[in-house]
C-alpha cells in the first residue's frame, strides 16, 4: 500500500502523462504545503506541534491521493491515519506530558550542520535521480482498479486476502507484539501491590522482620524515661537489645554535656538508676545510660 | 439503488473471484508451529498463575522447537522440492529449510539460555520491567535478588517465601517465539512485502527484549532505544527501497524484479536505487560494514542470552534474506552491483578485525568480531555460484553455534556486580577454571578460523567459492582481515592462560543444566563440523533456490 502511496505521489511530477489543470493545481499547492508540514514536524522543539506538523503533512497527502484516483486511499489515509493514529498519538503525548521538548544540547560538536548538509546532498541525490528516471515512465494509473468490479476498494481487498493473505496474517503478530510490549513496559504489577495492614502482621509473626514484637522499654523499674536508660532484665542485668545503637557507638566525652543539660550538673544518675553489669572503672555515669 | 446494486455487484465478484490462495501447509508447518507456539505462550501469560509462569514458559517454548523440526524432518523426508506456496509470497526451498533448521537448532540453544536460573537468580531478565530505574521500588527488587543467594537478610526472605524463585518476567518467552517466527519468514519470503513485514516481525521483539536487563538496566533500556531508533530508520530505508522497485518493476516479487531487469530500456536508476535502499535496510541488520554501528552498545548492553540470541540468529535470517534477495532478484545484474558490494565487504571486515583490536569488553568485541564475520559471510553471499551459496549457508550454521556458546560462556564469569565483562578481569581466567577457560578459548579459536573447528571449514567454504568466483583480490583482503582478527581473539586466550589472576577477580560460576546444554551444544556442533562438516555441507548444497 505504501509503494503504491510512494508511486502515486511521484506521478503528478511526470509531464509525459496526462495531468488535467485542476490536478496540477491540486498538486502544486498541496505539494509544497505537505513538504513544509514535514519539514516543520522535524523542526518543532515541541513534541505536540510536531505531530501537528505530521498531521497537516497526512491531510495533504490524503488529499492528493483523491486527485489521483485513488479516494479510497484518500479516505483511509484522513480517517485512519490522520483520525486515528495520530490523535491516538497526540493523546500519549498529553499523557506523557507535553511539555518534555527535545533537548538543544549538541553532544557531538558539528553534528547538526554535517546532518543537515548531508541530508541535504541525499534529498538532491535522490530528487535528481527519480526525476531523470522518471521523465521516460509511463504513469500505470488506477484506472483499471477503478473500473474493475467493486472498486478500488474491491481491488484493494482482492490483493489483501489472495496475493498478501501472508503478510496480512503476519501483521496480526506484529500487533500482539506491540500489545505484549506495552504491558511489559508499562504495566506493574509489584507498583500496585502495596503490602496491607494484615500481610505485615501476618510477616512480622512468622519472623521476616527480625522480632515480633517492639523493642523493649525502659521498664517499670527505670529511674528516667531518656532513650538512654537500659531496660532491665528479671536478674537485674541490661538487656541488651535496648541499649540504643547510636547513643552506644557514640563517644561519651560529645555527648556529656548534652547529658549534663538535661540532668542537671549535681545530678548523679548512677545513684538512681539501677546498675547492670559493673562499668569500668573510672566512668562513673556510664550505667547511668 | 445504484449504491445496491453496486454493494451486491461487489459481493458477487469478490466471492467469484476472491479465491484464498493455495497453502502449502506441510511445507509451512515448522513456521506455522512456532507461531502457534507463541500465541500459546501468550494465552499462559495471561492465564496461568505467576509461580507456575516460568516453567510453562519453558515447556511451551521447548516444545514447540522440538515440533517445529519434527514438522520440518517430515517435510524435509517426504522429499518435496522447492515449494511456492501462498500466492508466491513464501518459498520454502533448500536454502530455506536449511536455514529454518538452522534456526531452530540456534533457537533452542537460545532458549536455554533464556530460561537458565541458576547462574543468576530468577533469569537474566527483570521481574518488572516497568518499574523506573532508580525508585525505590526499583531498589526493592534489587536488594530481594541481591539477597537471594544467602537469604540472609529480610527481604530476602520475603522473595524466597514467595516463590522459591525470584521472579523474571516471563513474556520474553512469547517475544522470542515471535521473533524466530519472524526470522524463518524473513528467510522464506519471496516478496519484498512480505520480507517487510517479516523483517518488523523479528525486529519488534528484539527491541523490547534487549531493555529487559536484571543488571545495568539503564544500559539495558538505552540499547533498546538505540536498537529501535536506528532499527526503524533502517527498515524506512529498505521500505523506501521496496517502493522504488516497486516503482520499477510494478511488482514487489522478486522474480518479477528479476524477470523486468532482464533485456529492458527501462531507466535503471529506480532499480539500483531501490536496491540500494534495500541493502542497507538488510545490512543494517546483519550489522555489516557501516552499518555496524548499533551493534557493539546493544550487544554489551541486551540481557547476555538475548546478545547471544540476536548473534547467532539474526545474522542467520538477515544473510538468508540477503542471499535470497541477491540471488532470485537480482542475479542478472550482478556485474553492476557487485563492485558496490565488494567496498562493503572491504568495510565490514576492516572495521571489525582493526576496532575489534581496541575492545577492552569481551561483549563488545565479539560484537565487532561479528561484524568481521558479517563481511567475510558477505564475500560468500556474492558469489553467485551452488558453491557460494552452500558454502555461506554453511558458515552461518557454523558461526551461529560458536557464538551462542561464546555468549554462554560470558555469562558464567560473574563478579557482586553481575557478569564481569571487562578483559582485565579474565585475566588468568585459567587458573582458577581451566574448563571454562578451555571451552572460550577453543571457541576463539573457531572464531579465528583455527583448523579442526568449523571456523575453518566455513572460511575455507566461503573463500573459495568467492575465489572460483573471480573474486581474488577480496580473498586476499579478508585472509589479511582474517590473520589481523585472529591477533584479538588470541590475546584473549593468552591474557587467560598467561596472566596472573587479579585478587579480587571475578569468580565462574557453575551453570545449571539450560546454560551447560546450551554452552555443550555451541561448542561440540563447532567441533563436528570441524572435524566432519561433509554432512552439513551435503545439507547446505542441496538445492537452490525456487521463486
Amino acid at each position: 500500500m505504501s509503494a503504491l502511496g510512494a508511486l502515486l505521489t511521484q506521478a503528478p511530477a511526470v509531464p509525459a502523462g496526462s495531468m488535467s489543470t485542476g490536478e496540477a493545481v491540486a498538486f502544486w499547492i498541496l505539494g509544497p504545503v505537505a513538504l513544509a508540514g514535514g519539514l516543520g514536524m522535524v523542526i518543532a522543539r515541541n513534541a505536540v506541534h510536531s505531530a501537528l506538523w505530521l498531521v497537516l503533512t497526512m491531510l495533504c497527502l490524503g488529499a492528493l491521493y483523491m486527485a489521483q484516483q485513488a479516494p479510497f486511499l484518500g479516505f483511509v489515509q484522513i480517517i485512519v491515519y490522520t483520525g486515528a493514529v495520530m490523535m491516538l498519538f497526540l493523546f500519549v503525548l498529553m499523557l506523557v506530558g507535553r511539555e518534555s521538548s527535545d533537548s538543544v544540547i549538541e553532544v557531538l560538536r558539528g553534528q547538526r550542520i554535517v546532518g543537515i548538509g548531508l541530508g541535504l546532498g541525499f534529498a538532491v541525490l535522490v530528487v535528481a535521480a527519480l526525476g531523470r528516471a522518471l521523465t521516460e515512465v509511463a504513469p500505470a494509473g488506477v484506472a483499471a482498479q477503478n473500473a474493475a468490479p467493486g472498486g478500488n476498494p474491491g481491488s484493494i481487498g482482492r490483493a489483501l486476502y489472495t496475493d498478501y493473505l501472508f503478510a496480512f496474517e503476519l501483521t496480526a503478530v506484529l500487533l500482539i507484539v506491540a500489545t505484549v510490549g506495552a504491558m511489559v513496559l508499562g504495566y506493574s504489577e509489584r507498583a500496585r501491590s502495596r503490602p496491607t495492614q494484615r500481610g505485615l502482621v501476618e510477616a512480622r509473626i512468622r519472623g521476616e522482620q527480625g522480632r515480633p514484637s517492639p523493642l523493649p522499654g525502659p521498664g517499670v523499674f527505670a529511674t528516667a524515661n531518656s532513650v538512654a536508660t537500659p531496660a532491665l532484665l528479671p536478674d537485674g542485668s541490661v538487656a541488651p537489645e535496648s541499649l540504643s545503637e547510636i547513643i552506644e557507638s557514640t563517644r561519651r566525652d560529645t555527648i556529656d554535656s548534652d547529658m549534663g543539660g538535661v540532668a542537671g550538673p549535681e545530678a548523679d544518675l548512677g545513684a538512681r538508676a539501677l546498675r547492670g553489669p559493673e562499668p569500668p572503672a573510672g566512668s562513673d555515669q556510664e550505667a547511668g545510660r | 439503488m445504484l449504491a445496491v446494486q453496486q454493494i451486491s455487484g461487489a459481493g458477487q465478484v469478490l466471492a467469484q473471484r476472491a479465491q484464498l490462495p493455495a497453502i502449502d501447509y506441510g511445507a509451512l508447518a515448522p513456521l506455522l508451529v512456532i507461531l502457534g507456539a507463541a500465541c500459546v505462550a501468550v494465552v499462559v501469560e495471561a492465564f496461568v498463575p505467576r509461580p507456575a509462569r516460568w516453567g510453562a514458559q519453558v515447556a511451551v517454548t521447548v516444545l514447540g522447537l522440538a515440533a517445529a523440526g519434527a514438522a520440518l524432518g517430515v517435510h524435509l523426508s517426504s522429499g518435496a522440492g522447492g515449494v511456492v506456496t501462498l500466492a508466491g509470497t513464501v518459498a520454502v526451498d533448500g536454502p530455506a529449510l536449511f536455514l529454518w533448521g538452522t534456526l531452530l537448532a540456534l533457537g533452542l540453544g537460545s532458549a536455554l539460555l533464556i530460561a537458565d536460573r541458576t547462574v543468576e537468580p530468577g533469569g537474566a531478565f527483570v521481574a518488572d520491567a516497568a518499574v523506573r530505574v532508580g525508585t525505590a521500588q526499583d531498589r526493592a527488587q534489587n536488594r530481594a535478588q541481591r539477597a537471594q543467594p544467602g537469604g540472609t537478610t529480610p527481604g530476602g526472605t520475603r522473595a524466597a517465601a514467595a516463590g522459591g524463585h525470584e521472579e523474571m518476567q516471563t513474556e520474553v518467552f512469547p517475544l522470542f517465539l515471535f521473533s524466530l517466527a519472524g526470522m524463518m519468514a524473513f528467510t522464506a519470503a519471496n516478496d519484498l512485502l512480505t520480507m517487510f513485514v517479516a523483517l518488523e516481525v523479528l525486529s519488534l521483539p528484539l527491541y523490547l527484549m534487549c531493555g529487559l536487563a536484571r543488571r545495568r538496566r539503564l544500559l539495558s533500556q538505552e540499547a533498546a532505544v538505540k536498537y529501535f531508533l536506528l532499527g526503524a530508520f533502517a527498515s524506512a530505508f529498505f521500505l523506501y527501497g521496496v517502493a522504488l522497485l516497486y516503482g520499477y518493476a510494478g511488482s514487489v516479487a522478486l522474480a518479477d524484479i528479476s524477470q523486468a531487469s532482464a533485456g529492458t530500456d527501462r531507466s535503471d536508476t529506480l532499480l539500483f536505487g531501490g536496491l540500494a535502499m534495500l541493502v542497507i535496510g538488510l545490512m543494517f541488520k546483519a550489522s555489516v560494514g557501516p552499518f555496524h554501528t548499533w551493534t557493539p552498545d546493544v550487544y554489551q548492553g541486551a540481557p547476555t542470552p538475548v546478545t547471544a540470541f540476536m548473534a547467532a540468529c539474526t545474522k542467520v535470517a538477515a544473510f538468508g534474506a540477503i542471499l535470497r534477495v541477491l540471488h532470485v532478484g537480482f542475479e542478472s545484474t550482478s556485474w553492476t552491483w557487485r563492485g558496490v558490494l565488494w567496498g562493503i565487504a572491504i568495510a565490514s571486515m576492516v572495521i571489525g578485525a582493526i576496532l575489534g583490536l581496541t575492545q577492552t569488553d569481551v561483549k563488545r568485541m565479539i560484537a565487532y568480531s561479528s561484524v568481521a564475520h558479517a563481511g567475510f559471510i558477505l564475500v560468500g553471499a556474492m558469489a553467485m555460484t551452488p558453491d557460494g551459496l552452500s558454502g555461506t549457508l554453511f558458515y552461518l550454521l557454523a558461526y551461529g553455534f560458536t557464538t551462542l556458546a561464546a555468549f554462554g560462556v560470558v555469562t558464567l564469569v560473574r563478579d557482586a556486580e553481575g557478569e564481569s565483562t571487562h578483559l582485565s578481569q579474565w585475566a588468568g581466567l585459567a587458573k582458577r577454571s581451566p574448563l571454562t577457560a578451555a571451552v572460550f578459548g577453543f571457541l576463539l579459536f573457531a572464531l579465528a578460523g583455527i583448523p579442526l573447528t568449523s571456523g575453518f571449514t566455513a572460511k575455507f567454504a566461503v573463500f573459495s567459492a568467492a575465489l572460483a568466483d573471480g573474486m581474488a583480490p577480496l580473498v586476499v583482503i579478508a585472509l589479511v582481515a582474517s590473520a589481523v582478527a585472529a591477533f584479538f581473539y588470541l590475546r584473549v586466550v593468552v591474557l587467560m592462560y598467561f596472566s596472573e589472576p587479579a585478587a579480587d577477580g571475578p569468580t565462574v560460576s557453575v551453570p545449571g543444566g539450560f546454560t551447560t546444554a546450551a554452552i555443550t551444544l555451541g561448542v561440540v556442533v563447532t567441533l563436528l563440523l570441524g572435524v566432519l562438516p561433509s554432512f552439513a555441507l551435503d545439507w547446505a548444497a542441496l538445492g537452490g533456490f525456487t521463486s
